[in-house]
């Protein structure tokens, strides 16, 4: 017995001492979404250039935030990708410090909205992405967001969670179409509620919609393009609509910790993944719009993900201190009149 | 009985230290910013808790989900037990390996099995096109059906084997004596049965209601934001809304309730002993 | 006639019920179809290959692995002494410890998780790889003691106090005697601990962290974004490696009569 104690004690010191060894050493957190292609696009990569030891904590938006928060006297992460909005939550909890732009080369080749998202210096957006609505076009016609809430449609429909990336923008949405612009979504939110047991599911995973498309569970769902790839695989009569209001999406924004002791290496490496190639060799494979304007990909290319100035000009993006002062009314008018 | 007191604290010390250090201490702290407000001590998130109606609501369900489920499970746990502990023995090992399986199987991957058999183009609504219940597919998914279903798969075999424990050790003739003395089958398991295996029915039971209670895949999602559960909204409360004050109000009544249906089932289970 | 039916007929149709999404994960891991669906849309390993290519499985594997085994043992070594106290000794705290080391099934998981984090990893400065391995041990302590003591109870005590009154050592008779009678508990008990560790989500949600994920976590991770069979393969592939270990297990040494 105390030899299994003491091998026991030795994997764990061999397994926790692996992390230290390293003295050249930088810890990213980003979302756990197509890390295999990310690993040799821009992590091996970038590992080579520098000759450092990337770190990959991968998570949704908020739970890693949550966990930065924990972290905060001594931060164990570098550098994080996160939602235009909660890197506002991050920058007003304190969590974040400012990106120092004239360290990053590929700057200036950024989308004007790409620079500062929200306009405090403290984020440098990296991909955008548009949000409307796929469907089946041998079931329905989709013209307006509003066309959502027609009875013949809306129990077929899953929208996206308030809690989502995407739930807030598709409400919003929803009230242009039902003549209002008010950022408090009271409109939409009544006017959803009112439909609520028809509505077949209020999703929190996008990734799931395709499963319930293909089991006829769906026939359209508002979502952002990043996800568009797999429905096209399905074989259904799918489509993406172009409602009169108009698309709405979302950007994902680099942000650096404060505190970190690697914040040069954090820089180099935003630097790397904002540069023209690898921007191109992401958007070639449908994993990021991109966010730098000098990259050029083929027709295919650009009619599967959210591509050029005019789209990235187009989309109704809600400004991030609406999105974060609102965050709690929101959720509260949704528990009381979805939520039940 | 060993009667040397020190050493047998020096053996149960080590476990006991680690679970209050590693395990109370940290738990302890947290359930009690669920009482602080401030400085002071006080119940004001409790009872902001519960005037909310969604909040209420939700207690319910979690409460009704979790009974139900506990019920059900406990009569087909005492059928298929019954059925299993008087085959062979060697049969019996086979059953008991099968009964055991399905705790395997990550239970996001039994979740999502579920997404395939109930959806609209599923087994069961095809099943039940098919005998002409039904014209049109009904919706299953998504709802306190498909919630329970899916817990119900997920803690049946805890149960099963609590009870097949206690089963084991009824005396082999009690019940055929019973029979032939002209007891009918319910006097049979009320007065005969039920109070010989009650121990196993308390440890199933506590189990099965405190795992529905606290599940967290199978609500989210087979029931998703549509039919939230206790535990649902507590990880909504944590990670979404950043409000550790409401989880931990959330998380202590989840431990009271596990608390409350231990004690309850203790009870009715002695309730019918004591009757006899 | 019921009564002959009764048996056969309530056993198939909870196996049914049991055992169903189990067959229904099978066999979408070897769908050609690109989500899961029964009947599965044509047949190919593609699935099951793909499984082996994504290298943070491989990873996150070994991570789930390290847990489950040395978490099992950690608690074993904790659990049995404790489970032996208790039942061989008169111990005036007896009922406190055995609750104190039951309440990690009690507590919702991803309270254990933050409170863990808040109130113990951080003040202490853990690593990620430790904090994780603390946790699953205290998480898999109850059934180890559980399972445990009631293979002690089954014991009778007075095997062992015969050893030590014929002249061997209390840790002699515990080894000698004791030991090799409850084995088959232990074993139970780390099939148990071993599963429960596996499978956990909600505590690993919050302690993992850079670099260090558990394979729930990763597939959990893994569905947020990717919807298709992979993870069917996936999860296919461990059940069919837990089934192994516990055949071999019951093999060697009957394992289902302690159950």
């Amino acid at each position: 017995m105390k030899k299994t104690l003491l091998t026991t004690a030795s994997v764990l010191m061999l397994a926790s001492g692996v992390a230290q060894a390293e003295d050249k050493t930088l810890t990213i957190s980003v979302y756990a979404f197509a890390q295999d292609e990310f690993k040799t696009i821009v992590y091996e990569p970038f590992e080579k250039k520098c000759g450092c030891k990337l770190v990959v904590e991968t998570g949704n938006s908020v739970e890693r935030l949550a966990k930065m928060e924990e972290h905060k006297a001594s931060p164990v992460v570098d550098m994080a990708v996160v939602s235009m909005a909660d890197a506002l939550a991050a920058s007003r909890k304190g969590l974040i410090d400012k990106v120092d732009t004239a360290k990053l080369s590929s700057f200036n080749k950024l989308y004007d909205i790409a620079k500062d998202p929200n306009g405090d210096g403290m984020s440098v957006g990296y991909t955008f992405y548009a949000t409307s609505i796929v469907y089946r076009t041998d079931k329905m016609k989709i013209d307006s967001w509003g066309d959502l809430l027609k009875d013949d449609i809306v129990s077929h429909v899953a929208f996206p969670n308030v809690t989502t990336n995407q739930g807030p923008p598709a409400l919003y949405m929803l009230g242009q179409a039902l003549g209002t612009d008010a950022p408090d979504l009271k409109t939409p939110i009544e006017a959803l509620g009112a439909k609520k047991d028809k509505v077949v599911t209020f999703y929190v995973k996008s990734s799931q919609l395709v499963q319930l498309m293909q089991q006829e569970e769906i026939w359209a769902a508002p979502v952002g393009r990043f996800s568009w790839a797999p429905f096209t695989k399905l074989g259904l009569p799918l489509a993406w609509a172009t409602p009169k209001e108009g698309q709405t999406g979302g950007m994902n924004v680099m942000v650096v910790t404060k505190n970190s002791k690697n914040r040069d290496l954090a820089l180099e490496f935003m630097d790397f993944w904002l540069s023209t190639e690898v921007q191109t060799k992401l958007a070639e494979k449908l994993i990021d719009s991109p966010a730098n304007a000098e990259v050029k990909v083929s027709d295919e290319v650009a009619n599967n993900i959210t591509f050029g100035a005019d789209t990235a000009k187009s989309l109704k993006l809600i400004p991030s201190d609406v999105a974060l002062d609102y965050r709690d009314k929101w959720l509260s008018e949704w528990n009381s009149k979805v939520g039940q | 009985m060993f009667q040397n007191r020190a050493e047998g604290l020096a053996l149960a010390l080590p476990a006991a230290l680690f679970a209050a250090l590693v395990f109370l201490v940290p738990v302890v702290l947290l359930l009690s910013e669920g009482f602080r407000n401030a400085d002071q001590w006080t119940l004001s998130a409790y009872v902001d808790f519960f005037s909310q109606p969604l909040n209420r609501t939700v207690f319910l369900r979690t409460l009704k989900l979790s009974a139900l489920v506990t019920l059900v499970a406990a009569v087909i746990g005492y059928a298929a037990a019954y059925a299993i502990v008087s085959l062979p023995p060697g049969a019996k090992g086979r059953m008991v390996g099968l009964v055991v399986l399905p705790l395997m199987i990550s239970p996001v991957a039994r979740t999502y099995a579920w997404i395939v058999i109930l959806g609209r183009t599923g087994i069961i609504n095809q099943a039940l096109q098919a005998i002409g219940l039904t014209d049109e597919p009904i919706r299953i998914l998504f709802s306190e059906t498909a919630i329970f279903i899916g817990l119900l798969q997920l803690f049946l075999p805890l149960m099963i084997i609590s009870l097949i424990s206690a089963l084991e050790n009824l005396p082999r003739d009690v019940v055929p004596a019973a029979r032939v003395l002209g007891a009918g089958w319910l006097s049979v398991f009320w007065k005969i049965i039920l109070p010989l295996t009650k121990e196993g029915l308390v440890i199933g039971g506590t189990l099965v209601f405190t795992g529905s209670m606290t599940a967290y895949i199978t609500p989210a999602i087979l029931g998703g934001s549509k039919v939230l559960m206790l535990e649902t909204l507590l990880y909504q409360q944590v990670t979404v809304s950043n409000n550790f004050v409401a989880a931990s109000v959330i998380a202590f009544i989840l431990i009271v309730m596990s608390f409350a249906a231990n004690i309850l089932l203790k009870r009715i289970a002695s309730a019918r002993r004591s009757g006899k | 006639m019921i009564r002959r039916l009764f048996t056969p007929l309530t056993l198939f149709l909870m196996m049914l019920f049991l055992i169903g999404p189990f067959l229904i994960i099978v066999a979408a891991s070897f769908s050609a179809g690109e989500t899961l669906a029964f009947p599965p849309q044509g047949f190919s390993f593609r699935w099951i290959i793909k499984v082996f290519t994504i290298e943070s499985f491989r990873q996150s594997f070994g991570v789930s692995m390290f847990l489950a085994i040395g978490g099992t043992l950690a608690a074993l070594i904790l659990g049995i002494p404790a489970s032996y106290a208790m039942s061989r000794y008169r111990l005036p705290f007896a009922e406190t410890v055995r609750f104190l080391v039951s309440m990690p099934i009690i507590v919702p998981g991803i309270i254990v998780g933050l409170a863990l984090l808040r109130y113990f990893v951080i003040p202490v400065g853990m690593s990620v790889t430790l904090a994780l391995f603390v946790a699953h041990t205290a998480l898999i302590l109850p059934y180890a003691v559980r399972v445990v003591s009631a293979s002690l109870a089954n014991l009778r005590a007075d095997i062992e106090e015969a050893a030590v009154i014929l002249g061997s050592s209390r840790l002699g008779a515990f080894f000698r005697v004791v030991l090799p009678n409850i084995r088959g508990g232990i074993l139970s008990a780390f099939i148990l601990g071993f599963v429960t560790s596996f499978n956990q989500v909600p505590v690993s949600l919050f302690l993992s962290g850079p670099g260090v994920r558990t394979l729930p976590i990763d597939m959990l991770g893994y569905m947020e974004n990717v919807f298709d069979p992979s993870i069917a393969a996936l999860s296919s592939l461990l059940a069919f490696l837990s089934i192994g270990i516990v055949f071999a297990a019951e093999r060697f040494l009957g394992f289902s009569r302690y159950v």
